[in-house]
């Protein structure tokens, strides 16, 4: 058994968790995150990329729409590389209420949220695809953010700041003495090994799972409510501004560009186990029906991918209302001392992953409080590394990149640009990492191939590279195909069915993938 | 006016032609391209999977065809088969060897062991015996072949008759063109074509090789020269073998350039660039074919049509959003629609129906309604457009492209005569 001890063991590697990991390693405490997964691998990497300019809320939850309009601002600062500045667009369909573009532009400019009506035919000069029909459009600052690298940024921040990220590290027990929490046990998914942190605080981030973790600790059911969403990417980039529908937020309301493809999303049901969320063909249905009053013709463009998120919605009876003073709109914090009896814990639930930096710095003041210690939150001051240019995304920056490096580098990945030094710089920094983890980095197979060329590719560079035998090697290229099939089945049709045909055609019918040596239990992670 | 027209330029396009229009029928070939054979491995299987390993294709898809009476061999039959495959290599004697009463056992470039009909002359030392020794070579250039990942996987496979081999790779750094670090297969079957490269290739590769080692390597050995692996084998002094790619398949564009070649040299008109857009059917008889070009459509006329135009992979299948599956062109009744979900979402679970949907066709490779009935009198299919069959999983889909294409020919030939 490994043994650590720190100030404050943080649980859950989503944006929350490692929003607050570097908000407690900048104020100074010893910590470490635990995650059972990758980084971003739950509901923070499962949506649909929108950076909140504050517009979707300014009528529905005008606190929120300020608190998103401000958050926007910090994080294209400090996390510049992971953002692109879209900016964005409300547009009136032809069959919505005109008058609530009214009570939009009223909103917005009592909660500070930036946006200005513009003339639909500039808004159609600017966004060729968008609806003919369209009755009014209000131009907003959406962006849109990667949300694998706004949480490897955080989490790296935090590694900058001495905290630990462990992430194939699941808890398996909360240890209390006293009505104290004194250590987390976890156990590494990938060695086997145990691991024991004894800590003094414990912040449970875990979402949609927040209510398993709690449970660990001794503390009253903690009702946890997952919605799941479903996001479809298409190929291309059908706008390049994120185009929302100007109406009371509904499903399908949104079309979102980031990198190369724009993401449709999304719908909202409720589910009972967040590890099980399935495509369901009828929201894939509804979301399709959205996207044609966007863009006409929506249906007939290729779609690559599908996913499902949960949203970590908290339902508890036993949260006061004085516990909401530290609290950011839609989030729920969880004072286990006034509702359990028991120190050193916090639970946090809810949130947008627009303010994750927000919700941090509430939970970590709420922290500190309890500790009876005043530790300023400096995480808006500072950007994280890697953007300390300030200079933001933009979606051509690796075809500028390869223009520089295509007479001394392969290019594995030709849908996403992923040349082998970016995967083998990747597999390095994880070389227990599976295909997906490494995608999540990189973007490989995330393009209209799907990993149809790419994947044999990264499992012959991976196998040279030293780092896995043949079994694992061929075990992770069994693994990536059918995680790839997951998101690609439920939106199987037009030209992607033409795509999965070709793809069929050289794993089984080129390379015979399917009778290579059976493995005895299939690589899972 | 032609009197038959043949949709597609596949396999079974080719063979469909090349048949016709040898027996002296005029034959006029449209594609909207390059046709499939370079997608491919650049084999001819017909029977590899059934769903054990399969020795000898014929004779199984005997079996395959009564037992299974929507599959394309039932239509096609053994004879027909059998037809088929003793014209294509007579069509193209110095490319393929082999026989259809016997699989080849070839590994793949993930260090599968697959196998296959008939294969080029260039891969025959590939089919291992036990205690073989095998170097699997790499070019460092070439990022579609890793030679660790064959060389690893062949050497934990137990092979088809039992036994094991010894096997390892080597990487070697040849240039294809100067400065190019990122060559495709294709840039390096032109580079072999040329005999001062093949010389420097194997000066750098012959001192890696040990004694009674067996060579294998990309399929890359030449598109042009057809003695490039031949003479790469003598210069090295080790038999050689090759080993396909995913596309672009230097061996397939050697199969399609040679059909293709025949094709043109027994006088049929190729009309390339021309997508089929719309057919005429008078009484239910099919007039003629629209294709679209620059400026204007055009139709071609003719008696008889040879609908070849592929599955799902070329276009001549589709589904679209709304889950309805249709053919392209004539918008022909298709079969397999009716079993239950069309995919699913275990990817290595059983095949997914979708790819098993084509049309369905009479003994004479006529299409048929879903009663049986004879869709239109003059309309023949061959190859993928034919349904029934997991064609990439069985290691089929060539057999029933060349073996339906000489069916169809053959039909028609009586026909007009």
């Amino acid at each position: 058994m490994r043994k650590l001890a720190v100030d404050v063991v943080v649980i859950g590697g989503g944006s929350t968790g490692a929003g607050v990991v570097r908000d407690v390693a900048m104020r100074g405490y010893s910590t470490v995150l635990v995650e059972r997964a990758d980084l971003g691998q739950g509901t923070t990497g499962r949506f649909h990329g929108l950076l909140h300019s504050g517009g979707r809320y300014v009528v529905s939850d005008p606190l929120s729409a300020t608190e998103c309009a401000q958050e926007n601002a910090i994080l294209t600062r400090i996390q510049s590389q992971a953002i692109e500045t879209t900016g964005g667009y409300f547009v009136t369909g032809p069959d919505d209420d005109p008058a609530f573009a009214d009570k939009f532009l009223e909103g917005a400019k009592a909660t500070g949220v930036p946006a200005r009506e513009i003339s639909v035919a500039e808004a159609l000069r600017n966004e060729p695809r968008l609806n003919r029909r369209i009755l009014r459009a209000i131009e907003v600052e959406d962006g849109t953010v990667d949300g694998w690298q706004l949480v490897w940024g955080a989490a790296n921040s935090a590694k900058a700041y001495g905290a630990q990220v462990l992430t194939y590290h699941r808890v398996t027990k909360i240890d209390t003495a006293d009505g104290q929490v004194t250590a987390v046990h976890c156990t590494d998914l990938k060695s086997g090994e145990d691991v024991l942190i004894e800590c003094g605080f414990v912040l449970n981030c875990a979402g949609p799972w927040a209510g398993q973790i709690a449970a660990m600790a001794g503390a009253h059911p903690v009702d946890v409510i997952p919605g799941r969403g479903i996001m479809i990417a298409m190929n291309h980039r059908l706008v390049n501004r994120v185009v929302n529908r100007c109406i009371y937020p509904a499903d399908g309301d949104i079309l979102v560009p980031v990198h190369t493809v724009s993401i449709i999303g999304t719908t909202d049901v409720k589910v009972d186990d967040p590890d099980d969320l399935a495509i369901e063909h009828a929201e894939v249905q509804q979301m399709l029906d959205a996207g044609e009053v966007l863009i006409p013709g929506f249906r007939s463009s290729r779609a690559l991918h599908a996913w499902a998120g949960a949203r970590p919605l908290i339902k508890d009876s036993r949260v006061s209302s004085s516990d909401t003073r530290h609290m950011s709109r839609g989030m729920a914090v969880i004072d286990h001392t006034t509702r359990d009896g028991l120190d050193g814990m916090l639970t946090i639930g809810g949130g947008k992953l627009t303010t994750y930096r927000l919700m941090a710095e509430h939970i970590v003041d709420a922290m500190c409080e309890k500790l009876g210690e005043k530790r300023p939150c400096r995480t808006a001051d500072e950007a994280i590394p890697g953007s300390e240019s300030g200079k933001n995304y933009v979606v051509t920056h690796r075809l500028e990149e390869r223009e520089h490096d295509r007479l001394d580098d392969q290019i594995i990945c030709e849908c996403e640009l992923m040349s082998r030094r970016m995967f083998t710089d990747a597999l390095a920094s994880q070389p227990k990492g599976t295909f997906d983890d490494l995608r999540r980095q990189l973007r490989l197979g995330m393009g209209p191939c799907q990993g149809g060329f790419c994947s044999m590719r990264a499992t012959g560079i991976a196998l040279e590279s030293g780092h896995i035998d043949i079994e694992r090697a061929t075990g992770l290229l069994r693994l990536f195909l059918k995680n790839r099939w997951i998101g690609l089945w439920p939106i199987l049709y037009g030209d992607q069915v033409r795509q999965t045909a070709l793809d069929n055609w050289i794993f089984q019918g080129t390379l015979d993938v399917e009778h290579l040596p059976q493995p005895e239990s299939e690589v899972a992670l | 006016m032609s009197r038959v027209v043949v949709i597609g330029a596949g396999l079974a396009g080719l063979v469909a032609a090349n048949r016709l229009a040898s027996a002296g029928v005029g034959v006029t070939l449209l594609t909207k391209g390059i046709g499939g054979l370079q997608l491919s491995q650049g084999t001819i299987d017909v029977l590899g999977y059934a769903p054990d390993r399969v020795t000898n294709p014929v004779l199984t898809l005997s079996a395959i065809a009564s037992a299974r009476p929507g599959h394309p061999y039932a239509a096609i039959g053994a004879a027909g088969v059998h037809t088929g495959i003793e014209y294509l290599k007579q069509l193209l004697p110095d490319l393929l060897v082999g026989d259809a009463e016997a699989n080849y056992q070839l590994p793949t470039a993930v260090g599968a062991i697959r196998p296959t009909c008939l294969v080029q002359p260039s891969m025959v030392a590939g089919h291992l015996k036990d205690g073989a020794k095998v170097a699997v070579v790499g070019l460092r250039r070439l990022k579609d072949f890793h030679p660790a990942l064959v060389a690893e996987n062949l050497a934990r496979t137990t092979l088809p008759d039992g036994g094991r081999l010894v096997a390892r790779p080597v990487s070697v750094d040849v240039p294809a063109r100067d400065a190019e670090v990122d060559s495709s297969g294709l840039t390096y079957a032109r580079a072999f074509d040329d005999p001062a490269f093949r010389a420097r290739f194997a000066a750098a590769l012959k001192p890696l090789l040990g004694d009674g080692e067996t060579v294998g390597l990309p399929a890359v050995l030449g598109l042009k020269d057809r003695t490039a692996w031949s003479d790469l084998a003598d210069k090295l002094g080790h038999p050689v073998f090759e080993i396909p790619l995913p596309p672009p398949s230097v061996p397939g564009m050697r199969l399609n350039e040679a059909l293709m070649a025949s094709a043109k040299a027994a006088g049929v008109r190729v009309v390339n660039g021309t997508r089929a857009v719309s057919v005429r059917v008078e009484d239910g008889v099919v007039k003629g074919v629209t294709v679209a070009t620059a400026g204007a459509d055009r139709e071609f006329t003719a008696d008889a049509f040879v609908l070849a135009a592929g599955g799902f992979e070329s276009g001549a299948l589709a589904l679209d959003s709304y889950g309805t599956v249709t053919e392209t062109l004539f918008g022909l009744p298709l079969a397999g629609l009716d079993a239950g979900p069309l995919v699913h979402g275990d990817y290595w679970g059983p095949e997914q129906p979708l790819f098993s949907v084509g049309v369905r066709v009479a003994g004479d490779m006529r299409v048929l309604d879903g009663n049986g009935a004879v869709v239109h009198p003059n309309l023949y299919a061959a190859g993928g457009i034919i349904g029934g069959s997991s064609r990439w999983a069985e290691k089929s889909g060539d057999g029933i492209a060349v073996g339906s294409a000489v069916v169809a020919a053959d039909s028609i030939l009586e026909v007009l005569a």
